[in-house]
């Protein structure tokens, strides 16, 4: 009796650590996973008497559970998501080292500052048609730039017009659209070099 | 407390980590190979994969897998009260999962037959 209670007790302060480290994900999956752990616990205590520490030894560290079951559920979501804030928690998970989740952000939030800044462009033809637009100096090949604010380069020329607005719109949404892709190929591609953890070496 | 090895493991020899990698390459499809013949719940699939597949795995490396394979489609699970004291969940392939371990199956098998016919020589040379 003194074991089994010595047990349950183990057990539920086992599942309250997975628990609250898996806050912010939905309850009823909370519920899900921790009853099943439970089950497999009790099961495995079951068959031990009653003594529920292989069984918790068994799911590791509560807290590496946990993470390894948020990591999992930030991949899934980021792989199908539209959402940019949704994939970009899921790229920070897609990568073991600091460096390459500091890389892999910094890239996609530089190709979402290329969308930005083509539909500010379109936005801005709008309001201010003889600044905003793609400039061209002639002579300079170099000297391409799309303005949104301020003023175009002394001698340059503007060479879309009011077709710069649906240019703008469409070569953002391509832009996002890569980015998207780009960085869900790059979870996809990590979920599968990383399936869950590792085997236990024999 | 956690029993199990990971691929940043920095003690682990050459050999060590390339069998790591290879265990973990095949992680999915010994998985959805041992639901191919009809459900089982967690524990029975753990301990049908350490004896039919030699993957002996902890609990909390296959418990998260499940969950992220029933997110991905492959698996639908259902609890039901067992004659125990605890219900159980119990796991089996949908029909997208059915295709992707045929799909997994196949590549594997001519991957393997492949490699073989590529080490068939160097193992006959170790046996001389």
């Amino acid at each position: 009796m003194t074991t089994r209670t010595s047990s349950d007790s183990q057990i539920e302060s086992y599942l309250g650590r997975v628990r609250t480290a898996l806050s912010g994900l939905p309850e009823r999956e909370i519920d899900d996973i921790l009853r099943e752990l439970r089950s497999h616990v009790v099961e495995l205590a079951d068959e031990e008497g009653g003594d529920a520490k292989a069984a918790l030894q068994s799911l590791g560290d509560p807290l590496d559970l946990a993470k390894t079951y948020r990591s999992e559920n930030q991949l899934t979501r980021a792989e199908c998501s539209n959402s940019p804030l949704v994939i970009l928690q899921g790229l920070r998970h897609a990568n073991s080292s600091g460096w390459g989740r500091v890389l892999a952000a910094a890239l996609f939030l530089f190709g979402y500052a290329n969308v930005v800044t083509l539909w500010a462009a379109a936005i801005d033809k709008l309001f201010a048609p003889s600044r905003a637009g793609l400039w061209y100096t002639p002579g300079n090949l170099w000297s391409l730039v799309l303005v949104t604010s301020g003023n175009p380069p002394t001698g340059s020329r503007e060479l879309l017009g009011w077709w710069l607005v649906p240019a703008a719109v469409v070569a953002g949404w391509v832009v996002r659209y890569l980015v998207d892709r780009i960085a869900q190929w790059w979870i996809r591609r990590y979920r599968l070099a990383t399936t869950a953890a590792a085997g236990k070496n024999k | 407390m956690s029993t199990y090895k990971t691929i940043e493991s920095s003690s682990a020899s050459p050999m060590d980590k390339w069998e790591v990698q290879l265990r973990k390459g095949c992680l999915e499809l010994a998985v959805l190979g041992c639901l191919w013949t009809g459900k089982l719940y967690g524990l029975e699939i753990l301990r049908r994969l350490a004896r039919d597949s030699d993957l002996d795995l902890s609990a909390g490396t296959v418990y998260p897998l499940l969950a992220r394979l029933k997110a991905d489609g492959l698996l639908e699970s259902e609890w039901v009260e067992a004659d125990t004291s605890h219900p159980r969940k119990y796991y089996r392939l949908t029909a997208s999962g059915k295709r992707r371990a045929v799909e997994m199956a196949k590549a594997w098998s001519q991957f393997s037959a492949t490699l073989q016919s590529l080490l068939s020589p160097l193992l006959k040379e170790r046996t001389k």
